[in-house]
């Protein structure tokens, strides 16, 4: 039905699937932990992250707790709480649960939105908790203690620049878009912005298909009935490229020459690294990995007791058949 | 002060159905009047049109000379016209004190002022002699109790005519003195009541005329004091009652002779029934009466399997049967015609056919269904039960009548042995009566059993062969053909002093 | 047959949902030529398939007086559940056709056995099944995602080649789902107004104590609606699985919504008691028109997509509303 229906059932749905992530992960998680008893050089850290509703969040949430497992069992004083939310007011509600209940003392929250979540994060900073924000930047940087973040800009830029050289300057490209987010605003702007450069390409039209795999096959198959002649489908998320593949199979259509997913998933870097699909032969890196990056990054400071840097940024590359082997990752379930 | 209502020529339809054939006469000022009528007569309807809640689709009312119409009850209201009625209208969620101000809520500024709502109910109900907390909730309070938040709650609004319809129904003697008490209080206050009954004797103790209705029609008035009760019945069935009745002497196959065709012994349904028995014989016609709350209805549901039962034995043509659902009781040859028309006797919304096949489509299917062959049965039914109205409409349709013969047709479809009617002629004209009567007789003839119970005493009286009396939720006596008599039957179902509360009818229409 | 009949079918509020779908296809054809295509047209009815045929089930639920919210999450846990069964399947059956086979038989019991344990919790737990399909909805949906490991379960590439015609497929020009959904209307329809069980269906949700009172043995009746629901969802997913040979966390997202609109907008009572199947058919082509023409132009900014469905929803609803 709906996109923005779609959008908000999304976030109801969520609540059973942020049981099933706290299901899934079992044990391990525990619930708030130990006493503050403890030394002052125990650090207590808190991760708030989106629940798995598709691929790329279920990276996410499998990184943060392959991140947990690992530091934990690196530093036995550091105790580490993952939290997954389905919605912006959930994750709010999780982070005050965090501060009172849970008492941590660093935060690395990825945000399900900046605007409703800047609130509750400075609330949590005054409360003397290191924060280190993940992907989305907080409306107020003031609220955080470091930002580390994906490259949004270069997710839209590094395929605009892709197949402007590739097609050297001249092809017709339908695009299929996300959910409507300033996330998904910002990689459209990054990739028309690039290819206004380039008067001989041609954006057909790009539609919402919602990180969905099904919705991007039904938009992909009307694309095929709308335009004859199609060179490239940048389908912007390797979830949705998947749809595409099997819609343009299905109407076996021989004028398009390249599908562009993003966020290197395991399946797309394996079938650019094997070449087994001649229309999948680049992608563009935007890996969960960073939620363990930032994990990893805050513990380790923290223990030490350094700052990080303010910003950090972890670029994006574009992934061929030639360095798809440092992308590949056969455990992580994306 | 008080009121004077004058209606004239006052007629009332219901689509096709008209209730009301021009009604004229007058309340006068500061009088109780006892309006008289069976069931179905238009007394209920009329009151509904001088209180707001109808309005006549010709004829004047007027009030104090001026005439009037009201859109609402709202509009009568501020006249201080207020109808009790007889399913008490009380929001049951809400405490006594909303109840009485629901509508008319005290504010102060945007706020509602409860302080000064419950001081203001609490002085009204002690008027009544309601004695609780006006905090209390309204589904905490006993239907007596109920009844005086109705009537503080009029007399808050300064009520100068208020209409009472069967408001002893449920009431135990002591409370019925006490809103006679009340009644007289009012009436000396200068109010104007109208006091709708079918209890006869409260009638005469506390009326100064009585004014009879009968099929939508002014029969007449009188003063109380002038006219005898059995006048009163006379002028309100309007008729000979052998008339009403079929033959009760046809020849029926011996029913004190051989197998009961259905016997039950020591029948308890928890809270309604206890050790219940009795037999039903081929061909006979036996009667249920008692007060409501005797467990009447509920005993036949508990046999039914509806409700829980606790002990006893029911069997069917010897058989020992155990019936869990009415499917079971269907397929051993038991329906039941619940009192209930529209809330569990019929599919108003659905169609005439589809309510009448429901209970035997596997008759109709072959293995699908045959509209050719429902469409038969539904041309059958309407023959041979003289069901009047659109075949192909819809259940709704019907007139109450109506209704009620489809109603019968229908749980007669799976021809069983023994047919069970509850308050068979409830809501039917006195036309439709008279055919359901010889229905049944009909029944009856053909050697099925057929149990009817009744608040109707006079029904019972003119149709069954021997009739059970429940007290109590329990059979207090069996009463045979020939010692049939109003003053027997009550007497039997109150248990003491039969003298004190001798009327046509027993029981009430107030079941919820 | 009757005058009455005859008169009811004459009622043009009867024939809201089909005014409506005829109109949007004048609209479609208007804005762009390709719409009127053969091929879009399947495209459109194959997609509509899962939906349509969940919403026949789903008619039979709502007619009955019931809802169930969990189809969607239902799916998604079919699908994913069948797939890991047929790969684990691959290595020890031989042929890739009897282990779709056995797949998707299994697909049809899991589903028949889930809408029977909805209706046995409604009729003998007596929990509204709002909430009893609320419930379920999470717990699929989250045994799905845990399954999954928040990722997707992805059926074999041999399996998927086998198993690929049950979508991609066509007999006589026409895809297979088309097919399905055509004889699952079909068999519906005939069910609802031609057999006994239909006949108590619509007799509980229009009344549930004057049935049980007419010796309708009322929690049967209803217990079957639900596995008959549930068997729908099964027979969709069956459909569903060929298409991306994959179940992910999103997979059925939304689709109770869908189904239920489908049903209403088809002229079905929320209330219970009234229902039809061919409107139902009709509600689920239209809903996916509606977003098969958003697609294919784009005067309409993207970002008021719902808003026109929304308009298209409310204006057919008017169209078919019945008078008071």
């Amino acid at each position: 039905m709906s996109e923005v229906a779609r959008y908000s059932r999304r976030l109801v749905l969520g609540a059973g699937v942020a049981m099933a992530a706290t299901v899934a992960l079992g044990c391990s998680l525990g619930g708030p932990l130990g006493s503050a008893a403890f030394a002052a050089d125990t650090v207590k850290l808190g991760v708030s992250i989106p629940a798995a509703t598709h691929g790329f969040t279920g990276g996410i949430v499998w990184w943060a707790n392959q991140a947990k497992a690992e530091l934990e069992k690196a530093h036995p004083n550091l105790k580490i709480t993952v939290k997954t939310a389905s919605g912006a007011p959930e994750q709010a509600n999780q982070l005050q649960d965090l501060v009172t209940v849970t008492k941590i003392d660093s935060l690395v929250i990825f945000p399900f939105e900046s605007a409703a979540l800047t609130q509750p994060v400075m609330q949590a900073k005054k409360k003397n908790v290191y924060v280190t924000v993940v992907d989305r930047g907080l409306t107020d940087p003031s609220a955080q203690d470091a930002y580390i973040a994906g490259d949004n800009t270069a997710f839209g830029r590094i395929p605009a620049e892709y197949i402007a050289k590739t097609y050297n300057g001249k092809a017709n490209i339908v695009a299929l878009r996300g959910i409507p987010t300033t996330l998904d605003n910002e990689r459209w702007e990054a990739f028309t912005g690039v290819l206004k450069q380039y008067p001989d390409i041609k954006i057909l039209d790009g539609k919402y298909a919602n990180w969905n795999r099904d919705d991007a096959f039904k938009v992909t198959q009307d694309f095929l009935t709308r335009f004859k002649d199609i060179d490239v489908v940048w389908a912007a998320d390797d979830d949705m490229a998947f749809g595409v593949l099997k819609a343009i199979e299905q109407a076996k259509r021989t004028d398009i020459k390249e599908v562009f997913g993003g966020a290197g998933s395991k399946t797309m870097v394996k079938t650019i690294l094997d070449g087994s699909n001649p229309l999948i032969r680049a992608d563009v890196s935007y890996s969960p990995k960073f939620i363990y990056d930032a994990i990893k990054m805050t513990a380790e400071a923290r223990l030490k007791g350094d700052r990080l840097p303010a910003t950090h940024i972890i670029p994006s590359a574009l992934i061929t058949k030639e360095n798809a082997k440092e992308f590949y990752f056969p455990d992580s379930p994306y | 002060m008080s009121l004077h209502v004058a209606f004239d020529g006052i007629t009332k339809e219901f689509g096709p159905v008209r209730v009301l054939h021009g009604v004229s006469f007058d309340l006068h000022p500061g009088r109780v009047h006892g309006l008289l009528g069976e069931n179905g007569a238009g007394k209920s309807t009329l009151m509904k049109i001088l209180a707001g809640y109808h309005a006549a689709t010709s004829g004047t009312l007027s009030i104090d000379g001026e005439p009037v119409v009201f859109r609402t009850s709202r509009d009568a209201e501020k006249r201080g016209i207020v109808l009790i009625h007889q399913e008490l209208s009380l929001a049951d969620d809400l405490t006594v004190a909303q109840n009485m101000f629901l509508g008319h809520e005290i504010r102060r500024g945007w706020l509602l002022d409860d302080r000064a709502m419950r001081a203001r109910a609490a002085d009204a109900l002690r008027q009544v002699g309601f004695e609780r907390d006006p905090d209390t909730k309204v589904r905490d309070l006993i239907v007596a109790e109920k009844q005086l938040v109705e009537i503080a709650k009029a007399q808050l609004r300064n009520a100068r005519l208020l209409i009472m319809d069967e408001p002893t129904a449920s009431l135990t003697p002591s409370e019925c003195d006490r809103l006679f008490g009340l009644i007289e209080r009012l009436r000396r206050d200068g109010v104007t009541i109208v006091y709708i009954s079918h209890k006869l004797d409260e009638v005469e103790r506390i009326t100064d005329e009585v004014i009879v209705m009968r099929d939508g029609r002014f029969v007449a008035r009188a003063p109380t004091a002038e006219t005898p009760r059995q006048r009163m019945a006379t002028l309100m069935v309007g008729r000979e009652l052998t008339d009403m009745f079929p033959d009760k002497h046809i020849p029926i196959r011996g029913p004190a002779l051989g197998t009961p065709l259905m016997a039950v012994r020591g029948l308890t349904v928890p809270g309604w029934a206890e050790d219940v028995s009795f037999d039903l014989h081929p061909g006979e016609i036996l009667g249920f009466a008692g007060l409501v709350g005797a467990g009447r209805t509920e005993l036949f549901e508990g046999i039914l399997g509806l409700r829980p039962r606790s002990g006893g034995t029911v069997e069917i043509e010897g058989r020992p049967v155990s019936l869990r659902t009415p499917r079971a009781a269907m397929r051993n040859g038991l329906t039941y015609l619940s009192e209930d028309r529209k809330g569990k006797g019929l599919h108003v919304t659905m169609g005439l056919r589809d309510n009448l096949t429901l209970m035997t489509l596997r008759h109709h299917a072959r293995p699908l269904l045959s509209p050719a062959s429902e469409e038969r049965a539904l041309e059958h039914a309407v023959a041979s039960f003289g069901i009047r109205g659109n075949p192909q409409g819809t259940a709704a349709s019907l007139s109450g009548g109506n209704q009620q013969k489809l109603a019968i047709a229908k749980f007669l479809e799976p021809d069983p042995r023994v047919f069970v009617l509850d308050e068979p002629t409830r809501g039917v004209d006195v036309g439709a009566k008279r055919d359901i009567y010889f229905l049944i007789a009909r029944l009856a003839a053909e050697g099925r059993g057929v149990i009817v119970i009744s608040s109707e005493l006079i029904e019972l009286i003119g149709l069954c062969h021997r009739v059970i009396v429940m007290r109590g939720r329990r059979v207090s006596a069996t009463v045979p053909a020939d010692r049939l008599s109003e003053e027997e039957l009550i007497a039997h179902a109150i248990g003491t002093n039969a003298g004190t509360n001798i009327g046509t009818d027993i029981g009430t229409n107030a079941r919820p | 047959m009757s005058a009455a009949r005859s008169a009811r079918r004459f009622d043009p509020h009867r024939f809201g949902p089909v005014v409506g779908l005829l109109l949007l296809l004048i609209v479609g054809t208007a804005l762009n030529p390709d719409f009127a295509t053969w091929d879009n047209l399947m495209n459109v009815l194959t997609r509509t398939a899962f939906i349509g045929i969940i919403s026949i089930g789903m008619c039979f639920v709502i007619i009955s007086g019931g809802i169930d919210l969990s189809v969607g999450s239902m799916a998604a846990l079919i699908a994913g559940g069948m797939i890991l069964l047929m790969n684990a399947l691959a290595g020890s059956v031989g042929s890739p056709v009897a282990v779709v086979a056995l797949g998707m038989l299994f697909a049809l019991l899991l589903g028949g056995g889930f809408g029977l344990a909805h209706g046995y919790l409604i009729t003998r737990g007596r929990i509204e099944p709002f909430i009893v399909t609320l419930g379920t909805l999470g717990i699929f949906r989250a045994l799905l995602t845990w399954l999954a490991d928040g990722g997707a379960i992805t059926l074999d590439n041999d399996l998927s080649d086998a198993y690929g015609p049950v979508y991609y497929g066509s007999l006589l020009g026409i895809p297979v789902p088309v097919w399905v959904f055509l004889l699952v209307s079909v068999a519906g329809g005939i069910l609802l107004n031609r057999t006994a069980f239909g006949r108590y269906v619509q007799a509980i949700g229009s009344n549930e104590q004057v049935a049980r009172f007419a010796a309708v043995d009322v929690d049967r009746v209803k217990l079957l609606t639900y596995g008959l629901l549930g068997v729908c969802v099964g027979i969709a997913t069956v459909l569903y699985v060929p298409r991306l040979g994959s179940a992910s966390p999103t997979t059925g997202l939304l689709w109770e919504l869908e189904a239920i609109a489908a049903v209403i907008v088809g002229g079905t009572s929320f209330k219970g008691g009234e229902g039809r199947i061919a409107g139902t058919v009709i509600g689920a082509v239209l809903l996916s028109v509606i977003s098969n023409i958003l697609n294919l132009t784009s005067i309409i900014s993207v970002y008021l997509n719902a808003a026109v469905q929304g308009c298209v929803i409310i204006a057919v609803a008017f169209l078919q509303r019945r008078r008071p």
